[in-house]
């Protein structure tokens, strides 16, 4: 009986193509557009993880502002999203980078400070970038590796030398090694003597696009800059990984101490870092997909609206089959099935859509979106829902119908 | 104890001033089996008796029993079901779902039943047979002769076995040739047992009936048994008996309207003359419009 329904209406809709296009078209644009952005966020969380087993997760990054809460075992219970991307600014001061030396189980220590400025060189401005005063030990913290040229050593910390990263170098110089020429900080030349190798997306943190960046020597940039340059990040490994945990504690009690009892910074694991990373991902995620939403929510509503019109003209049809015995249920069920089957038809269609979409995406972008199978069964789940949830109004609309007032109505 | 029994039945439609009655306190007992023709102007509640006997309509006062049933307090659900196993419908206007063949058609009221497609096709397909329309099974209905689609109708309405074949002016939109075909599956059919009423405008086709019922005015003025095979004066006379209407009687009725209008204090058959008048009006014009 029900089943008959389904091909009932599967034939109805083969009868009037063009509108059952039309009306899936609103519910095929709001599995796409969801589909799309969750898939997005996935991808982006995928390439994180690989990112992160890449470092390793001995290195310790002390933060400015509370990112995050812990509890007694130091699991993180909140995190802050608002914080937890891009630099963060303030509540980090030289003096800190002293009380980190002297903590005890730390074995390297490398500061970062910003300064967020675009660079040129000659006549050619690059706006986008900023710059990152760091020292010798930065890229063995981070693990990267310098592609061409070499990075700054030791002895080099008050030489006007950059390392620049990949964007950079494409969008300034307009070439993939601009080694040994210069460009322009705060008025003062700065040889180029490195290009780094392409930087993941959340190195050391989300929002924070590596590859725009000019790193040089921190002591140099402070005397470049005067007073400009902010300390956003400390970068720590410490003795052995057995020690983090006791050396967290340390540098979080040394810190607290020393900023008046105040926890205003933060002190986040490797592994950590991609978790907050990927709060913060799913929260936006989530955002972005539930604003896609709506407009699953209006191709509901157009779905609803057809069925209304389509019950109006076929009020003939209602009142013969209402003549010949169908119950009122058995009237409901057939429009209900209606209303399924074409949302139900346009989130199958979303569906495919997206997977193409995604494939465009992947050619066309740097992004690589991931489409899980969950996505697919809830987007499949939810244009049922939105099939029945749109469908209900109209077809109790058409079961009510009075047969003999129906069959009065048109005919042919 | 009668098939079907209607005892005072009434149709009133709207309610205060507005009232129109479309049944008048109408009693009409029918036997399993008989043929009963229902003629009468347009306007004297054939088609509301028809559609209360179907079921399709519920009476606003009066008994109505069917086969020892009362069927006043079927709930909707229970209505369909016996509209569905006892009842077959066949109208003046076809009703066929334009977008089903003749075969699908014919078997609409078994998918209400529940059965399986095979079946349900099988069993159509034998009652097209019956009514010598086996060669049109995939027809679409708009590819049918009038004659044709009536046919169709007719074995839709006999696919569940019903005992009661309710015809209302089956054969009005058909030529002469047709209607005699229809006419002879109908008393086919009375001549295998069912129960037929029929409405019709045409006297000659009341030699098919073994029973002549006249209405006017929402209520049966005359019902007299006829042999099989004849048709009765009365038949024959009816149109020019009752009282029909012209343009003339239009016109009075409105005018009798607008002449109670200003007063308030109307008498009260003044006034109900003048709804009556009001009533035919508006169900002359629902049936152009139909047509």
């Amino acid at each position: 009986m029900f089943s008959g329904n389904y091909r009932t209406a599967l034939r109805r809709l083969r009868s009037s193509k063009w509108l059952s296009t039309l009306t899936m078209f609103g519910i095929v644009v709001g599995i796409v557009s969801v589909i799309t952005t969750v898939s997005l966020g996935e991808g982006i969380k995928r390439q994180v993880l690989k990112q992160s087993g890449h470092i390793g997760s001995n290195l310790l990054t002390i933060r400015p502002g509370k990112i995050v809460q812990r509890d007694k075992n130091g699991s993180i219970t909140k995190v802050n999203p608002a914080l937890a991307y891009g630099f963060g600014n303030g509540s980090l001061s030289e003096d800190d980078i002293k009380v980190v030396h002297k903590t005890g189980g730390v074995k390297d220590v490398s500061p970062l400070s910003l300064l967020n400025s675009g660079v040129s060189s000659g006549s050619d401005r690059y706006d986008d970038s900023f710059i990152l005063g760091t020292d010798y030990l930065f890229p063995q913290m981070v693990q990267q590796k310098v592609e061409f040229g070499s990075y700054f050593s030791t002895g080099e910390e008050n030489r006007q030398v950059a390392v620049i990263g990949k964007r950079v170098a494409e969008q300034l110089f307009k070439e993939n090694v601009p080694i040994g020429q210069s460009l322009t900080i705060r008025g003062q030349d700065f040889i180029v003597r490195g290009v780094f190798d392409e930087f993941g997306s959340t190195t050391i943190g989300q929002g924070i696009d590596l590859n725009k960046a000019v790193f040089v020597p921190r002591t140099m940039l402070n005397e470049v800059a005067k007073g400009s340059t902010q300390l956003v990040q400390i970068l720590i490994r410490p003795d052995n990984l057995d020690q983090t945990p006791k050396v967290m504690n340390d540098l979080t009690a040394n810190l607290a101490k020393a900023h008046g009892g105040q926890h205003d910074i933060t002190i986040l694991r490797q592994d950590e870092n991609v978790m907050v990373t990927n709060d913060m991902l799913t929260l936006l995620t989530g955002f972005v997909a539930s604003i896609a939403a709506i407009s699953l929510l209006v191709g509901g509503i157009g779905i609803m609206n057809i069925m209304l019109v389509s019950i109006s003209e076929r009020t003939h049809e209602i009142g013969i089959r209402k003549a010949v015995g169908a119950t009122n249920r058995q009237i409901r069920n057939q429009f209900m099935a209606e209303a399924i089957v074409l949302s139900l038809a346009g989130g199958i269609v979303g569906v495919v859509v997206s997977f193409f979409v995604n494939y465009m995406l992947r050619i066309t972008t740097n992004f690589h979106p991931f489409i899980t199978w969950q996505v697919v069964v809830i987007a499949a789940g939810v244009s049922i829902a939105v099939g029945i949830v749109f469908g209900t109004i109209p077809a109790i609309k058409a079961a009510r119908k009075d047969p003999i007032e129906a069959l009065r109505t048109g005919g042919f | 104890m009668p098939l079907i029994s209607l005892k005072d039945v009434s149709k009133l439609y709207g309610f205060g001033d507005a009232t129109t009655v479309a049944l008048d306190e109408v009693s009409l007992d029918v036997e399993a089996g008989e043929f009963v023709a229902i003629m009468g102007p347009s306007g004297s509640g054939k088609s509301t008796l028809m559609n209360i006997i179907g079921l399709l309509d519920r009476p606003t006062h009066g008994e109505y029993t069917l086969s020892k049933r009362s069927v006043a307090k079927l709930r909707p659900n229970q209505r369909a079901k016996v509209r569905r196993d006892r009842i077959g419908f066949v109208f003046q206007a076809f009703n066929l779902l334009p977008k089903l063949n003749v075969l699908d058609n014919v078997a609409l009221p078994l998918v209400y039943k529940g059965i399986t497609p095979v079946k349900r096709l099988k069993r159509a397909a034998a009652v097209l047979e019956r009514v010598g329309m086996s060669d049109r099974q995939y027809f679409m209905p708009r590819a049918l002769s009038g004659g044709q689609i009536q046919r169709a109708a007719i074995a839709r309405a006999l696919v569940n076995d019903p005992q009661i074949i309710i015809a209302d002016e089956p054969t009005g939109n058909l030529d002469s040739s047709a209607s005699l075909v229809v006419m002879e599956l109908l008393s086919e059919l009375h001549r295998t047992g069912n129960t037929i009423l029929m409405v019709t405008h045409n006297p000659e086709l009341t030699r098919y009936a073994d029973r002549v019922v006249y209405m006017h005015d929402g209520g049966i003025v005359h019902d007299q048994r006829t042999p099989l095979g004849e048709v009765p004066d009365m038949a024959s006379r009816a149109m020019y008996l009752f009282p029909r209407r012209t343009e003339e009687d239009d016109l009075a009725g409105v005018s009798a309207m607008m002449e109670t209008l200003p007063d308030k204090t109307i008498g009260k058959p003044k006034k109900r003359r003048a709804v009556r008048k009001t009533k035919r009006t508006t169900t002359r014009t629902t049936k152009r419009r139909t047509k």
